[in-house]
């Protein structure tokens, strides 16, 4: 099979800007992935929720078009382009069919580089997000999780989460001066990445893009340091009552104290995957499979990027009459994994499976792109893609026994549940 | 090569190709099989489609091909724990992804797999096709894992108002309920009465496998041939589903109201069979209707700050379905105003008509959409799996052509024909604030 570094060509031509195209027998269709840092981490310490608004604004209009023109143009050919943002990055997303990528490629810059920013759209949308943090207010997973967040991190953490009702007033908050400032702060060629898969041509591609943005001003911006770790793990249990749920979120976890790129992690990484990471997995295993206790009931690492010493975290849902049963059932495995470890068989298969997995990730052009981009962020090399597999398969089995006793403590686990309890 | 000069393999019979896509069937059996082959990726899609979905249930079983579904899990004769070859475990220990879903027509089971592994997802769905366990003592635990994702939607304003207008607009038909079922449904139907579902449904004479991606045709059907094989037609026919909706005489109304936060509007019309003719134009409709900002009632509910999002449930079904517009209302707007726009959108398109140019442009929308749903093994499979359900697999490979064939006069006569006050079921989910 050819190696993922053989299929794309990457371009750097432009400063501040670089390209990752692989062209896929996909026919027709063109997916694009791009980043820039530009998150809530960057935003003023006063509102952590600019930068979101900055990206949904995005589509509302530039100093050209209005947000209709905007829209004409894209429905017209059937594309799409959508905007996001996370705790350090604004994303850009783009599908569409071949033909149409001139249109595309120049609208996106034009949205990125020249948004309007109307007083108006801004109020409609300031009305929109609130609608939907109000219905977040009776999201069970939504509140546990946010609570988890906030007991195991400090609130100037790139992990920590505001409340809802916080959420709701930074947002109303914003002005649409914030969303210049914003803007001109953080958007311009310096950490912009691009990744593109489906029926394209690298040259082609590298040359409309470059074509569309090499105008762009630069802008010297990059991922804040982390001022404060997570606070020392302690064994807690918050109870959040929803009214008129049915069924009750459940988060179970601790800080860990490293990043992805701690020599551990790797270790670490597959004990917790082996713990709840799939359905053949234990947690699934028992307290679904065997006892019928739930739904769904997995484990993870997470918020371990960029520098951030992140946290393992299990998350299930019951029905209130059964969750203390299932809590119990969780924690017995919790025991059995800390106390007994791993075994080689399990270590054997998840080796496997993520080998496996890489392959069938390559199934779509959105899989491959995202998969591109999500690697470049992190400031790897394409090889890395090829070599992943390896280096899951070099972790040894003392590695992940000794990561899960030196990360994991069953006496301090903090534990969060919500719904009508 | 033409399929004309490539289509003879032993045991089968070729029917039919469209779009790249060949039908087959196997001889021994009548299994249908489908076939595509795409060298783009190493990875392959197996799915097996069954012919059987909620339509096929009635009081008292409501829920049992989703049960069922999750029963087809716990094991069948090669496949098990007893052997240490539990299907989770053997094909998520490959990096496959795995899973089944059940709606309204049918039952699906499928695995994306590393190519070369695709005789393992071949092998265990033939087994589990005729030799499921279905035990009584894997039925129970079941039970409660299926009851519990019957708890997570019920969490849900959104699903919660959606049965209850489907509920409510069919009264005669199985589409009255959802495929998860009715709770007490869930909690009693008897292991004896899943068994017998099986027995009557899962047959070869009453699937469609389709495989799609990295593989030689000729391998892959002498693969499924091999395991597929094994198993005989039904001996009795597959039972029909006779009952139709009788014609609805007047308006209906559901208001369901529960703590919460927020409210929403749902507006549903009765719709035409998939296969109808009409139904192109509903889904033109749907585009023209609420898809990008550019579109009418995005226009009228979004800009003017009254909805958070406006959801079309416009999806084909073997039987008369529901074209429903949902809209989640922002703090403080009244489900009537929502309601009255909804309506006098559609009475504008009725009196007005709509554009050349909206037309154009929803069909652009939707030629994107096709070219997309061929981007991978899995998206093929997973499309030509509803059309399989609604009782045409080509619905999925002609469908571009008959989109472009909507015009302006046949928008005017699909919201004249069937967005009738008295075929419509209007559905409020209201907001109780929470109890001190």
């Amino acid at each position: 099979m050819s190696t993922f570094s053989s299929q794309v060509t990457t371009n750097d031509d432009i400063e501040g800007v670089k390209t990752y195209v692989m062209p896929t027998g996909a026919k027709d269709v063109v997916t694009i992935s791009g980043s820039m840092l530009g998150g809530s981490v960057h935003c003023a310490k006063t509102n952590s929720k600019t930068a979101a608004l900055v990206t949904s604004m995005l589509d509302k209009g530039t100093e050209k078009k209005d947000k209709y023109e905007i829209s004409e143009t894209l429905e017209s050919v059937g594309a799409e382009l959508s905007f996001s943002s996370t705790r350090y990055h604004t994303h850009f997303t783009g599908f569409c069919l071949k033909n149409n990528l001139g249109t595309v490629i120049s609208l996106l810059s034009e949205q990125l580089m020249m948004p309007s920013f109307s007083s108006r759209e801004l109020s409609t949308l300031q009305s929109r997000i609130c609608g939907n943090l109000e219905r977040d207010k009776e999201n069970t997973k939504t509140l546990a999780m946010i609570h988890f967040l906030r007991t195991l991190f400090p609130s100037n953490h790139p992990n920590y989460r505001e409340t809802v009702d916080d959420s709701i007033s930074l947002v109303n908050k914003i002005t649409k001066e914030d969303l210049f400032v914003f803007h001109k702060q953080q958007y311009g060629l310096g950490s912009i990445k691009i990744a593109a898969a489906g029926d394209l041509n690298p040259e082609d591609f590298n040359g409309r893009m470059h074509e569309s943005i090499r105008d762009w001003s630069s802008k010297k911006t990059e991922i804040p340091r982390l001022v404060e770790k997570a606070r020392e793990p302690k064994e807690g249990n918050q109870i959040i009552k929803v009214q008129d749920k049915t069924s009750a979120d459940l988060f179970i976890g601790q800080s860990i104290g490293i990043d992805r790129e701690h020599k551990d992690y790797y270790a670490l990484m597959l004990g917790v995957y082996i713990l709840g990471g799939n359905f053949s997995a234990r947690l699934m295993q028992t307290v679904r499979d065997k006892q019928g206790l739930t739904y769904g009931i997995g484990s993870s690492i997470s918020g371990v990027s960029f520098g951030a010493d992140g946290y393992w975290s299990i998350w299930g849902t019951f029905s209130p009459d059964i969750i203390k049963k299932g809590v119990a059932s969780t924690k017995e495995q919790i025991d059995l994994w800390f106390n007994k470890g791993v075994t080689e068989d399990e270590l054997s298969a998840k080796k496997t499976t993520i080998s496996g997995s890489y392959k069938v990730s390559m199934d779509s052009t959105a899989g491959l792109a995202a998969k591109i981009l999500s690697n470049a962020e992190q400031g790897r090399n394409l090889s890395y893609l090829d070599e992943y597999p390896k280096i899951i398969k070099s972790v040894s089995l003392s590695e992940v026994n000794r990561a899960i006793k030196k990360y994991v403590n069953p006496n301090k686990l903090y534990m969060v549940s919500a719904g009508t309890l | 090569m033409s399929p004309k000069n490539n289509n003879k393999f032993t045991g089968y019979d070729f029917v039919k190709e469209s779009a790249g896509i060949e039908e087959y069937t196997l001889v021994k059996n009548s299994l249908r099989v489908l076939v595509l082959e795409d060298h783009s990726a190493p990875v392959a899609t197996f799915m097996v489609t069954y012919h059987v979905g909620s339509r096929n249930e009635a009081i008292g079983y409501t829920g049992s091909t989703h049960l069922l579904e999750h029963l087809m899990f716990k094991g069948s004769r090669n496949f098990n724990k007893e052997k240490n070859t539990a299907i989770w475990t053997e094909l998520q220990n490959i990096g496959a992804q795995i899973n089944a879903t059940t709606w309204n027509d049918r039952t699906n089971y499928f695995e994306v797999v590393p190519s070369e592994h695709l005789d393992k997802a071949i092998a265990i769905e033939a087994d589990r096709m005729r030799y499921a366990f279905l035990k009584d003592e894997d039925r129970q635990p079941e039970m409660t894992v299926v009851r519990n994702e019957f708890e997570r939607g019920e969490n849900s304003p959104f699903d919660v108002l959606d049965k209850n207008i489907w509920a409510t607009a069919y009264q005669a038909h199985p589409y009255h309920h959802s495929t998860i079922g009715w709770r007490s449904d869930i909690e009693n139907v008897s292991t004896e009465r899943l068994k017998n579902f099986y027995d009557t449904y899962y047959w070869p004479n009453n699937a469609t496998v389709t495989v799609i991606g990295d593989f030689n045709k000729k391998d892959a059907l002498g693969s499924i041939n091999k395991y597929f094989s094994e198993h005989s037609k039904s001996s009795e026919p597959i039972p029909p589903v006779y009952t139709d909706e009788p014609e609805q005489e007047g308006p209906r109304r559901i208001i369901v109201k529960r703590t919460g936060q927020t409210g929403i509007v749902g507006v549903a019309h009765k719709a035409p069979k998939g296969l109808h003719e009409d139904t192109y134009a509903f889904q033109v409709l749907a585009k023209i209707l609420a898809d990008g900002k550019t579109s009418r009632l995005n226009k009228l509910i979004i800009d003017e700050g009254l909805a958070t999002s406006i959801f079309m449930y416009d999806f084909p079904f073997l039987d008369n379905g529901l074209f429903i517009t949902y809209a989640f209302l922002t703090p403080g707007t009244d489900h009537k105003k929502i309601e009255e726009i909804i309506i006098k959108e559609y009475n504008n398109i009725l009196e007005n008509g709509v554009s050349d140019d909206e037309i154009k442009r929803a069909q652009a929308q939707i030629r994107a959409m096709v070219a997309f749903s061929r981007d991978g093994t899995y998206a093929v499979a997973s499309a030509l799996n509803e059309a399989i359900a609604i009782g045409d697999w080509t619905f999925y490979t002609n469908f571009m052509d008959n989109i472009n064939k909507v015009k302006v006069e046949k928008i005017k006569e699909v919201i004249k024909k069937y967005f009738t006050e008295d075929q419509s079921t209007t559905g409020w989910f209201i907001a109780k604030e929470p109890k001190d």
